[in-house]
């Protein structure tokens, strides 16, 4: 009998392994694709690969306010995406190492839970079945794809995409239509908008970039339209038919152009057809119900990652593999999603951490306020034209701790670490004002508005 | 000259105590009438006092003990003095031998070599905190600890029993550094848990409730030894009879009525007008009770009795065990010849049986030998229950509330007060025929209570 079974090869399922392989378990891991999941082969990196070409073509397009003319910058979207491949296929061989190193066993097959067993549970997968003490199911999830006439017809006829096509889409098409203003829509709009595509976006939402707070996500909408980005808000897609789709607004039937039309309106769990229910894992809405522990409401079986749908980031599952694996492993360890970062990777980035300011007022939580422009920071200043960024702050009068920090500008992605960690252990305003930060940095912002809060 | 304090006898029965807690420890002085340690029996607590002066210079025994009676327990002396020689088997702290324990060997090894004179640096907020803290939540060896480290208790969190700050806490204190976050600051309780990063104490943990969020979803303590002796005596009751309950109710207008003259007797002043021996308070539904078992107990032998496995121990007098209710548990004084005494006898010694049950200051001789037993469950509205026999007497009388109950009158529906018995007999002692028999006389002598105590026929009446 194993000590671990881990189903899905993704963020959440080869951290697992890996920690549990080093810790000196015997673990076996499942995986029915590619390891690394959607994260590696057709989420996270691809994109990021991706768009970092659009942020290279930019500068070379457009560097005249900085002094570089480069006539005629051109996008290849064959090496595009042939870079990006090899980006991918370097990192997955690299865990395919952490694996190996780890002494995990990895399996490339289907896993199905088929019961419990005396002292645990089986599981079963090329035909064999293999017995365990305990399981994470890591199995992450999929493309949402709605029942919008045309839709399921489109994805055969390849004319509409998911995540995953888009990613392997080798030309660079004259009109785009993206389905979601969510951040993988946001992120693949501004991809193709940089490089040459007319991109409209139809969202449901009156605003954009789901749960992000308010004033970012409306700053960074007129950055999207200053980029050419036309943006459909409180609209509902009706149809999806070759070269253009339908939605209504306000009542009002209308269209849009759309080569190719992109479908990201969300995820949805992988609880089907991996045997929950011969164990009795308990699920909510499509997704697996879990605890502070990762665990689930059956002994020894924990659920990591998309598929516990708490928070769909490979970061959070990374974190909840570690947890589930040191209640595993008999230490005390507790998920904490209070100080979980999400970031927007276009140009410009959005970073977040903590609560929005929407979500306060909705809680009814008392908090100071603090916005400064980034332009604050001196390298800010000396790298952007023209630029607009924001730090918000978001601070507990009562405890004078950082309740959520909202960065709109570059390098945001990175910086947002910091005020993770300083909401996460709780610093203080003045706490934090005795930390040194790099001069010039654009973090510096952060040390600016900490300054700027009465 | 040294004297040796010896764990006394209390009660010809009683073969060994527990030793509850000790009021001086070793070094300090005593004054003669000094309580030196309090002692339990299976029923009854003692505080065992100086009769000498001196210092207590050897402890043989630690709280929760049990010693066996007449063993020595700690010596009075001079500080020079040998206390060597008294050391008794079984010393468990002075004297105990090689028998060192566990929590003394893990807390010895961080011990300090050399003494050294000078006085440690201390903050203020090290010292303030343990001023803070209840003494009793920290081992002396960790306040030391902590006081040489000058680290602040109150971010310790207690891993020796119930939550005992011990020293092993304030190394792993000194070596993570504080256990709160900065704006968790330190102002909260300190059995909550963090669950902040690191285990730290964070902003939620402070505000949300100690006992939902942080306490185990039980507690297990240590039986005290009485509940442990209730709980073996209630098992072999049960296992070891036939026991059935027989339910039966009685009109109790008397003796409320009773009740109600002898009280307006009393308080009203005609008792004295009148130069009756009235008791300075009226005796209660209860006494009455027993008053009227232990006249009826006299007529029915196999009611008063023991059962002895292959012979029935009938008694001439009645030995009327009382249960009572205290903080430390069930406990059944007996009221001795019962028969014999007066219903203001019997109501004067229920009461002091009582009080001294209830201080746990009863002589263990006072608990021992009744012949039949009243419990009373009415004063909490019981209505009707199976009382569980002591053994081995052969019945026990369950007294219940009194309530309105209904009859038809010439037609009409009135009502009346009345109250119900429950007999729980040891079938294997006698049937159920006599036993409902002893039932029936018991509910008639109560509805008619003024005139059994009229009656010469039981020996009595006030
Ligand atoms: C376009 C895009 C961009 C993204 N960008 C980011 C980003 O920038 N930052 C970020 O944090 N997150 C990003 N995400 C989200 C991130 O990819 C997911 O949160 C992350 O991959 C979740 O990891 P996981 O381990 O839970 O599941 P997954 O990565 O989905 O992996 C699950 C794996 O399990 C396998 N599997 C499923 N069922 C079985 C079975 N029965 N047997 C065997 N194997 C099975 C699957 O094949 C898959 O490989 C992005 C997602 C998308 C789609």
């Amino acid at each position: 009998m194993h000590d671990l079974i881990i189903i899905g090869g993704g963020p959440g399922g080869y951290l697992a392994a890996e920690r549990a392989g080093h810790a000196g378990l015997d673990v076996v891991l499942f995986e029915k694709n590619k390891l690394g999941g959607v994260c590696l082969n057709e989420g996270c990196i691809p994109s990021k690969t991706l768009l970092n070409s659009a942020k290279v073509f930019e500068h070379a397009a457009h560097g005249e306010v900085f002094g570089v003319t480069s006539e005629n910058a051109q996008i290849d979207q064959k090496k595009v995406i042939a870079r990006k491949n090899k980006v991918v296929r370097i990192l997955v061989a690299g865990v395919k190492a952490a694996m190996k190193k780890h002494n995990v066993t990895v399996i490339a097959d289907r896993a199905v839970i088929t019961g419990k067993v005396a002292g645990g549970y089986k599981v079963e997968a090329e035909g064999k079945t293999y017995e365990t003490k305990a399981i994470i199911i890591a199995t992450g999830s999929d493309a949402l794809v709605p029942p919008i006439p045309g839709a399921r017809e489109g994805l055969e006829a390849g004319y509409v995409l998911t995540n995953r096509e888009i990613l392997d889409l080798d030309v660079i098409p004259e009109t785009m239509t993206i389905v979601g203003g969510g951040v993988i829509g946001l992120e693949m709009a501004s991809y193709f908008q940089t490089v040459g595509t007319k991109v409209t976006v139809v969202e449901m939402l009156d605003h954009i970039a789901g749960a992000t707070d308010r004033e970012i996500s409306n700053l960074l909408l007129k950055n999207y339209e200053k980029k050419g980005i036309t943006f459909h808000l409180g609209c509902k897609v009706t149809g999806i038919e070759k070269g253009r789709v339908l939605y209504e607004q306000d009542g009002e039937q209308k269209s849009v152009e759309a080569e190719y039309t992109l479908l990201s309106i969300g995820r949805r769990a992988n609880t089907n057809l991996i045997g929950l229910e011969s164990i009795g894992v308990y699920t909510e809405r499509g997704a697996i119900v879990t605890d502070e522990q990762g665990l689930t409401n059956v002994p020894n079986v924990y659920a990591v990652g998309d598929v516990n749908g708490r928070c769909m980031l490979a970061h959070a599952a990374y974190r909840e593999a570690e947890v589930a694996v040191s209640t595993i492993l008999g230490k005390k360890d507790m998920m904490r999603y209070n100080a979980v970062p999400s970031v927007i990777y276009t140009n410009p980035e959005v970073a977040s951490v903590g609560f929005s300011e929407e979500e306060l007022i909705e809680k009814g939580m008392a908090y100071k306020k603090q916005v400064t422009p980034m332009s604050y920071s001196g390298r800010y200043q000396a790298e952007t034209d023209k630029g607009d960024g924001i730090c918000k702050l978001l601070v507990d009068p009562e405890t004078n701790r950082l309740l959520g920090v909202h960065l709109l500008g570059s390098y945001a992605s990175e910086i947002i670490l910091a005020a993770g960690t300083f909401i996460e252990t709780e610093m203080t305003v003045d706490d934090i004002r005795e930390v040194v930060f790099a001069h010039p940095t654009v973090s510096e912002v952060l040390r600016e508005a900490v300054f700027q809060l009465e | 000259m040294a004297e040796v304090i010896l764990m006394p006898r209390q009660g010809q029965s009683v073969e060994s105590c527990i030793i509850g807690e000790w009021h001086k420890k070793k070094g300090d002085k005593v004054q003669v009438g000094d309580k030196l340690f309090t002692y339990e029996t299976d029923k009854a607590t003692f505080d065992e006092e100086a009769s000498v002066e001196g210092t207590l210079i050897a402890v043989f025994f630690a709280e929760g003990d049990d010693v066996p009676v007449l063993t020595n327990v700690c010596v009075i002396g001079s500080e020079d003095e040998d206390w060597q020689s008294y050391i008794p088997a079984g010393a468990t702290v002075d004297g105990a031998g090689q028998t060192a324990e566990p929590e003394a060997e893990a807390e010895k090894t961080p011990e300090k070599t050399e003494e050294t004179k000078t006085e440690p640096v201390r903050s203020e907020r090290a010292v303030a905190a343990q001023t803070d803290t209840a003494d009793g939540a920290i081992s002396p060896r960790a306040r030391r600890a902590a006081l040489d480290a000058g680290v602040d208790l109150r971010g310790a969190g207690g891993s020796g029993p119930n939550g005992r700050i011990i020293e092993r806490d304030v190394q792993q204190l000194r070596k993570e550094g504080r256990v709160y976050t900065s704006a968790a600051g330190n102002a909260y309780d300190t059995r909550v848990s963090g669950t902040g990063i690191g285990g730290r104490v964070r902003v939620s943990d402070t505000t949300k409730p100690v006992a939902a969020a942080d306490e185990p979803e039980y507690t297990d303590t240590k039986l005290p030894q009485i509940r442990k002796l209730i709980a073996k005596a209630m098992h072999e009751s049960i296992s070891g009879m036939a026991q059935l309950t027989l339910n039966s109710s009685f009109d109790a207008t008397d003796l409320l009525r009773l009740r109600e003259q002898m009280k307006q007797a009393i308080d009203g002043g005609f008792a004295e007008k009148l130069g009756l021996d009235l008791p300075a308070k009226a005796p209660t539904v209860n006494d009455l009770v027993l008053f009227a078992v232990s006249r009826v107990a006299t007529r029915h032998e196999d009611a008063n009795a023991h059962f002895l496995e292959d012979t029935i121990r009938r008694f001439r007098h009645v030995q009327l065990g009382v249960a009572v209710d205290t903080p430390r548990g069930l406990m059944v004084p007996v009221v001795r010849n019962a028969d014999l005494l007066s219903l203001q006898e019997i109501a004067a010694e229920v009461r002091r049986l009582a009080a001294d049950a209830q201080s746990g200051t009863i002589n263990p001789d006072e608990i021992r030998g009744g012949t039949i037993t009243v419990t009373n469950l009415g004063g909490f509205g019981v209505e009707s229950f199976t009382p569980v026999i002591n053994p081995p007497e052969t019945c026990i009388i369950g007294v219940n509330a009194i309530k309105t109950a209904v009859r038809v009158e010439d037609g009409n529906v009135v009502g009346y007060p009345e109250m119900t018995l429950s007999l729980t007999m040891d079938h294997r002692a006698w049937d159920g025929a006599p036993a409902a028999r002893f039932l029936a006389d018991l509910c008639l002598a109560l509805e008619n209570i003024s005139l059994v105590l009229m009656s010469g026929s039981y020996i009595g009446g006030f």
